[in-house]
């Protein structure tokens, strides 16, 4: 039937053409739904005499065949690429939308993070006290987390820091002492007085008190005739600040490479006012930090003259302050990203 | 560190109680990790006698004993342990008591209770060594030498009623002489106020070797003089391997070593004593084992071949290379120097003759060697931290006495005594004038003098200076500041003077980048938006399912795991799971922002380390959006929220899908494959490209099941902070009425919005005119796909007039003539 025939050569016209313009969606509806032209041309096969019809049937099984291909592919294509549209970056809001839609975001219930929060009200505690600001390296090397800070190659101090170290030979600084050579060539010539908050990193298993990933914020202060004695005053003075109390403190000695005399400072807990409690497990006294007095090697190594001036410098973890200020019983929900946790500050 | 009160006592006449000396190291010498007195651990265990035994009827390894522990009164035990014969003395624990091994290894300790064993009575325990925590044995009963007092407590009989103090090793790091007893007697001796004399036998150490003793050849060399400066030897004949004496291995018990022998349990006592790790060869392996053998001993100090091995002490296999030192016969190893022995000349029972070796190894070495193998032994802990030279013989001969004294053991060799080089004592000068400044104290020149000597420095005086020798074993001594903290450690810190610096009065400088992250978080927290911290490590299959290239990240040597082995290129990377999890917890709609360094590999700075760039990155996401409009808008608004309250203008967004790829800087295209190229912009200000804003791939979202409904942007904060921002000036107000005008534009699709609003703002803000131009309405209907309608809408006024009809008429022209040009819109 040659009319059949011809109509089958429109088709396969049709199709070409709407394989280029349409989407998967638009082309199945057209083609194949219970409406589809080739749904109709289907059903027509039984109004085709007997004598065409094994014609007809071949021909329009063949476009069946090639239509089914075609919706095979359109498919793939968009389950792969999502075949967006071009907009206009420069425009306030998409068309036929408008601006408030947008503000949606703007009050939902919006959070600094705790422990950059603490960072700043710290930082500004410093800068109040004259301290400059400069953050720490999150890669670094040898030099600066260790030689530079009279740990020579082969040191057993080097032990203490569980360091990470990437495949290129650099080093994750486990503290933010790592900063102190930079600090002094920096901020030098004396005085300087500078902290130095970052991020730090210790190849160590995690648990509700370890983190491998923690914050501190390092303080170096240098100048002619700075004692203990300043360093003792400068370190109490911010932490009562901080914390709003009156502190005991305690000197404890300690040993780091880069420091001498080296201390651990101590102080009575806050919370409790040396009754015992859990957050200072309950012996009325939180070892806060490490300290000391920079060793003249390091200030020599940053061009400093230990004949001429004498500095101190300390290092404490931010983590813990924040936790024991805010009463967080898990490090690790600080990263966790757990929005139930970040909406509570 | 583990330190014995009684044995402190040995050397220390003090009254001091345990917990006064506990506070005194802490305050002067270093952090105490706990102290406990091991009495507690054994209350109600006494000395018993056996006094009857019969077989367990139905048990083939019970036994039924009868025993009494001063009382007269028999007490019927069942013991798994038939061997006990009547006279045997054992500890007896008590009905009621606890096992001492269960306090440490049970998480309930374990209380001993009259039970029916077998259906026969027993009221108490007999304890095995390993049940009364001084023994590996745990299959006997513990039989106590025959002259056991009946009835008197174990603890008191076994020397247990001591008190133990650990001290925190890192505090001892560079102190090699308070790894010994001695060492922490003189600190406290010094702490105390009172001189110290260390023992004769340590300082001037001597011993009788008679002619007829000398009969056993040794000979030493040593090939790795710089690693091992002084090596010391002596034979011993006659010897009898026996149980040590019960002061022995209570010593030993209380410092967490174990008994063994006699010979290698005087080894480790002077170890306690004063650090000195020794090691005791069998004499008859060393000679036998060697294949050159003559009639003398050989041994050699030297570096291992490469791929020499040794079966150690601990019946493991090491293979060794170049960087390890070792002790060896003429042929091979027989100990891995200064770690551990070797098990082929081992002392064993059978053993009849030894040498023993004292010696002194680099702590570098020693720790490398130790870290390499992974063997961590007492020996190993105390050379890594730098011991005495000096102490090699007075060790030596200390164990050579007490050897004897336990057994009937003589002299067989001279001292062999090889030292690289010549001990030289250190001299320091210091002033006190300058040591009272570095510390903030006012301590007299008598006082320093005092507390050096008591610390047994040499001191002499001259005016302000002080000339000191240093003793040998302070090998951590080296300026003037290492002096100071000794006198600052003793005299005692809570005694300085507490006085803030003196200091010019000058603000801080600023630091740009710390003040513009202030600012970010301040705005963006206040606008609905959650600031997160997120790992810097990410799994490298983020990269991707995130379309990233993992190969642009640094890997850790030493990650974690596998999931955090990968330092992430972009902060996004570590932002979307975080997104995906809250949307797991059920919240629908969020924003999420971090600040912090990403690194991107070989993108370095001229000393070649990585450049660390701070980052700016926001995730928002809408689970129940209508989803009217590319969520790109969404994103957009914070970023011109944000340049307002920065000050920055003139920002320009270019969509990526136009953009040239070519010459991107790395941050930019490290990120931009994350991102759709049709719905997301390139932002740049003054030719300075800044981030990327858009949606994310298709593909990128789905891998993370995220809503339609989700976008993102990343800022380089560094980059941002190098655009000046200028100071906000006012602008005059015109006085006279403002006129406000919308003005309908139909354009083609791709006409963009921005440029026909820079146009109009042009206009009317040049001759005198003042005008705001803002957006109303942005319409396309679906009948004219290629074309869309912009309404603006103007407000204008005129510094020198009221504007009239054909005033505004006249700018209105201006605008549809220049736009009609420019861009082919009509006004409708």
């Amino acid at each position: 039937m040659e009319y059949s025939i011809k109509e089958i050569e429109e088709l396969v016209k049709t199709i070409e053409e709407d394989k280029k313009e349409l989407d998967y969606e638009s082309f199945r509806k057209k083609h194949t739904g219970n409406n589809g032209i080739l749904t109709q041309y289907l059903k027509k096969i039984i109004d085709i005499p007997n004598d065409q019809k094994a014609v007809y049937g071949k021909e329009i099984n063949s476009v069946k065949e090639d239509v089914l291909n075609i919706l095979e592919e359109k498919k793939k294509l968009e389950n792969t690429y999502y075949s967006s549209k071009k907009i206009d970056p420069t425009a306030p809001f998409d068309i036929n939308s408008n601006k408030d839609e947008l503000q949606k975001f703007f009050t939902l219930e919006g959070s600094k993070h705790p422990l950059t929060k603490e960072v700043e009200i710290l930082v500004d505690i410093f800068s109040s006290m004259g301290f400059d600001v400069l953050e720490s390296r999150q890669i670094d090397d040898d030099y600066h987390m260790f030689q530079s800070l009279n740990f020579p190659k082969g040191h057993p101090a080097r032990d203490m820091y569980d360091t990470f170290w990437t495949e290129d030979g650099l080093i994750l600084p486990a503290h933010t002492s790592t900063m102190q050579n930079r600090a002094l060539k920096s901020f030098g010539p004396p005085p300087i007085a500078v902290v130095l908050p970052g991020r730090c990193f210790r190849n160590e298993a995690t648990d509700a008190g370890h983190e491998h990933t923690f914050h501190q914020i390092e303080g170096v202060y240098v100048d002619k005739n700075i004692s203990l004695g300043n360093m003792i005053a400068t370190i109490k003075t911010y932490l009562e600040k901080y914390l709003n109390a009156e502190l005991e403190v305690r000197i404890q000695p300690a040993y780091f490479p880069f420091t001498e005399p080296d201390c651990e400072f101590v102080i009575s807990c806050p919370f409790c006012n040396k009754a015992g409690c859990s957050t200072c497990g309950h012996s009325g006294w939180i070892e806060i930090m490490g300290c000391g007095m920079i060793h003249p090697n390091v200030l020599k190594e940053a061009d400093i003259d230990p004949d001429i001036y004498t500095g101190f410098a300390w290092g404490f973890g931010v983590d813990r302050l924040t936790m024991i200020k805010l009463g967080i019983n898990d490090i690790r929900y600080l990263r966790s990203g757990n929005l139930n946790f970040l909406r509570q500050f | 560190m583990r330190v014995s009160v009684n044995l402190l006592k040995q050397f220390l006449d003090i009254e001091t109680n345990e917990n006064e000396i506990v506070q005194l190291i802490k305050e002067h010498i270093g952090e105490v990790e706990y102290h406990h007195n091991l009495e507690d651990d054994y209350k109600d265990i006494v000395i018993a006698e056996i006094k009857q035994k019969e077989d367990h009827p139905d048990s083939d390894k019970l036994g039924i004993y009868q025993i009494d522990y001063g009382t007269g009164e028999n007490i019927q035990v069942v013991a798994g342990d038939r061997a006990l014969e009547v006279g045997d003395k054992v500890a007896y624990i008590k009905v009621g008591a606890v096992v001492p091994y269960s306090i440490y290894s049970e998480p309930e300790p374990f209380v001993i209770k009259s039970i029916k064993l077998r259906g026969v009575e027993s009221n108490g325990m007999l304890g095995s060594a390993k049940e009364l925590n001084i023994g590996n044995d745990h299959e006997r009963v513990m039989v106590l030498p025959n002259d056991a007092p009946v009835g008197t407590e174990f603890a008191q009989y076994y020397e247990l009623n001591d008190t133990v103090i650990e001290i925190e090793n890192k505090a001892l790091t560079n102190r090699g002489d308070l790894f010994g007893v001695l060492g922490v007697a003189r600190e406290l001796s010094a702490i105390m106020g009172k001189a110290f004399i260390t023992p004769n036998w340590y300082t001037s150490p001597s011993v009788e070797i008679g002619q007829e003793d000398n009969c056993l050849k040794i000979k030493i060399e040593n090939d790795a003089e710089s690693l091992c400066p002084r090596y010391t030897a002596i034979a011993l004949d006659n010897i009898e391997i026996k149980e040590s004496p019960v002061w022995l291995k209570s010593s030993l018990i209380k410092c967490g070593i174990k008994p063994i022998n006699n010979i290698v349990d005087i080894t480790n006592y002077i170890s306690i004593l004063i650090g000195q790790p020794l090691h005791a060869f069998d004499y008859d392996k060393l000679v036998s084992n060697d294949p050159n053998y003559t009639d003398t001993a050989y041994i050699n100090i030297r570096m291992a071949k490469y791929g020499e091995k040794i079966l150690g002490l601990d019946e493991k296999i090491y293979e060794l290379n170049e960087n390890i030192m070792v002790i060896a016969d003429s042929n091979h190893p027989i100990a891995i120097a200064g770690i551990i022995g070797g098990h082929d000349t081992e002392v064993d029972d059978s053993t009849k003759r030894i040498i023993l070796e004292s010696a002194n190894f680099d702590k570098s070495s020693i720790r490398r060697t130790s870290m390499q193998l992974g063997i961590f032994t007492d020996a190993a802990t105390h050379f890594k931290h730098a011991l005495d030279t000096q102490q090699c013989i007075p060790a030596l001969l200390k164990a050579v006495e007490l050897i004897q004294k336990i057994s009937d053991s003589k002299v067989a060799s001279n001292i062999v005594d090889i030292q690289y080089l010549e001990y030289k004592e250190k001299g320091i000068q210091m002033s006190i004038n300058n040591m009272n400044t570095v510390l903030g104290t006012n301590i007299s020149k008598e006082e320093v003098t005092n507390i050096l000597k008591n610390l047994e420095y040499t001191v002499t005086e001259q005016e302000d200076l002080l000339n000191i020798t240093v003793p040998s074993w302070r090998r951590d001594i080296d300026i003037k500041e290492d002096l100071y903290e000794d006198i600052g450690r003793i005299y005692g810190f809570h005694n300085v003077d507490i006085k803030l610096p003196q200091k010019e009065i000058k603000p801080p400088r600023e630091n740009k980048l710390f003040s513009t992250k202030k600012i970010v978080r301040e705005v963006l927290s206040n606008h609905g938006a959650n600031e997160i911290l997120t790992y810097s490590f990410t799994d490298p299959e983020l990269f991707n399912i995130s379309n990233l290239d993992a190969n642009l990240a640094y890997r850790l040597k030493n990650p974690l795991s596998k999931e955090l082995s990968t330092m992430r290129t972009s902060l996004l990377l570590s932002i979307l799971p975080k997104v995906k999890e809250n949307l797991e917890r059920g919240i629908d709609k969020f924003a999420l922002f971090e600040m912090n360094i990403a690194h991107i590999n070989k993108y370095v700075t001229e000393d070649n380390l990585p450049v660390e760039n701070w980052y700016l990155s926001l995730l928002l996401t809408d689970r129940k959006s209508d989803g009217k409009g590319s969520p790109y808008y969404a994103t957009k608004i914070y970023l011109e929220e944000l340049f307002r309250k920065l000050n920055i203008l003139n920002i320009e967004y270019s969509l990526i899908a136009d953009h040239q790829e070519q010459g991107l800087p790395e941050y930019i295209s490290n990120v931009l494959p994350m991102f759709d190229p049709n719905t997301s912009a390139i932002i740049s200000v003054q030719g300075e490209i800044l981030g990327v804003v858009g949606e994310l791939r298709y593909e990128v979202r789905n891998n993370f099941k995220l809503p339609e409904y989700t976008s993102a942007f990343e800022l380089n904060i560094n980059k941002l902070i190098e655009i000046p921002s200028n100071y906000k000036k006012y602008r005059e107000q015109p006085i006279y009425p403002t006129f406000t005008q919308d003005l309908c534009f139909e354009m083609d699709d791709n006409v963009n919005y921005g440029d026909i609003e820079s146009v109009i703002s042009t206009i009317i803000n040049k001759d005198d005119l003042w005008g705001k131009v803002e957006c109303l309405d942005i319409y396309k209907s679906d009948d004219e796909l290629d074309k869309k309608r912009i309404t603006y809408r103007i407000v204008v006024s005129n510094y020198k007039k009221t504007l009239a009809d054909k005033d505004i008429k006249e700018i209105v022209s201006k605008i549809e003539k220049k736009i009609k040009v420019s861009y082919s819109a009509d006004i409708i």
